[in-house]
């Protein structure tokens, strides 16, 4: 893997004169490997080319097993007050699904991290249960319309209730429908 | 052992409804057994005051509205009535909802997808099928898609599963896909089944039985 004088290496970047990459899998990009942490996703190190990636499309079955028919956790809902997770669809291309997404979260006090159409937010300040962290996933429906599912991942529920009711007044110019109800009616 | 342990199944609970037995042979423990006939209770006596299951009361505890009718629901409400008596009782319950626990075998939650969407019994789930399930969820959700874009959904996950073309799922080619594809599983897991003792305490205050 020793890059010759000003040669490109698989990334197109240019290597200077003299300059000694360090020896690690090509495939590893740092970078990408604090957000593989993150995201804890093994399956998905492969070699990032130019190609550009595309929303993860919803299968038929997984698209059905969405309605509220087959969400038995609704039997128990009285007993859980704030749900954990919810979804949206949205007519917007899914990138600038993802811009507004990150604009939104970054004032709300989130840190932000992104992997393609899958992003990781963690607030800064810690809350009552630590820090909280919510994952976020655009998912294709059809070319035209995507799914965008919010996800407590730690933290306190009722914080991840209240950043979410933040959020969706932000986004409420891409969302087309929501599964929340409270969101549907978010001043 | 057996009845004793939980003084408000000892006056009613016929054998077959024993938490001891039902912990048996079920996902569940003794303790979530008992939890569960707490939310039983609630569910049985919300429309019709017989200890019974109806389907307007489990449309009632899943949509809050006991005239909502669904696809799906239904399905999943013939499902749990073993008996096909019409009304699940207290047994097929929880053995139904054993599928859904975290800790029930993978092969048990996908055999019971399987018969959730093989929407005629046949044994196989058809194109026709799996179509008018997709319209079902977008009809449910007020989900506008064009008839070609509805096609071409139902054709790329048919064509993924059906793996040799014969125009139909069966339950060798289903549990190859969910393999392949576990997210379509993961409404067949219900994480809260297994906090379910700690959201009634009152009850824990009842029971003699500790596991």
């Amino acid at each position: 893997m020793a890059e010759n004088n000003n040669s490109r290496n698989i990334r197109g970047r240019v290597v200077q004169k003299g300059y000694k990459r360090p020896e690690f899998d090509e495939q590893y990009d740092t970078t990408l490997d604090d957000v593989d942490a993150v995201f804890n996703d093994s399956e998905e190190h492969h070699v990032t080319e130019k190609k550009e990636e595309e929303p993860v499309a919803l299968n038929a079955f997984e698209l059905i097993s969405m309605s509220a028919g087959l969400n038995l956790g609704n039997l128990f809902d009285s007993e859980q007050e704030f749900k954990r997770e919810t979804r949206f669809t949205s007519k917007c291309p899914p990138k600038e699904i993802v811009r507004k997404i990150e604009e939104a979260a970054k004032p709300l006090g989130f840190d932000v991290q992104k992997k393609n159409y899958k992003l990781r937010l963690e607030k800064v300040k810690a809350g009552r249960k630590g820090n909280l962290n919510v994952a976020t996933e655009i998912l294709q429906v059809a070319p035209s319309l995507h799914m965008v599912e919010v996800r407590k991942a730690k933290g306190d529920t009722l914080e991840f209730h209240k950043f979410y009711k933040n959020l969706s007044k932000t986004l409420k110019d891409i969302v087309w429908k929501s599964d929340d109800v409270q969101m549907q009616y978010a001043a | 052992m057996g009845c004793v342990s939980s003084k408000r199944f000892s006056r009613s609970a016929p054998a077959h409804e024993d938490p001891a037995v039902l912990a048996s042979q079920t996902s569940f423990t003794v303790n979530e057994v008992e939890a569960l006939y707490e939310l039983y209770k609630k569910l049985s006596f919300s429309i019709v005051k017989d200890g019974l299951i109806h389907k307007e009361e489990f449309q009632l505890a899943l949509f809050r509205n006991s005239k909502r009718a669904n696809l799906f629901a239904d399905r999943v409400f013939d499902l749990f009535d073993l008996k096909r008596n019409g009304v699940i009782d207290f047994e097929e319950f929880v053995r139904s909802l054993s599928v859904f626990h975290p800790k029930a075998h993978i092969s048990e939650k996908t055999a019971f997808a399987f018969k959730l969407y093989d929407l005629r019994g046949t044994g196989y789930i058809e194109k026709e099928e799996l179509r008018k399930m997709v319209l079902a969820l977008l009809d449910e959700s007020d989900l506008c898609l064009s008839d070609s874009t509805v096609e071409t959904i139902v054709d790329n996950t048919f064509s993924q599963a059906d793996s040799n073309g014969d125009g139909r799922i069966d339950p060798e080619e289903w549990e190859e896909f969910v393999k392949k594809n576990p997210a379509t599983l993961r409404n067949m897991s219900l994480p809260y089944l297994q906090d379910i003792t700690m959201s009634f305490p009152s009850f824990i205050m009842h029971s003699e039985a500790s596991d």
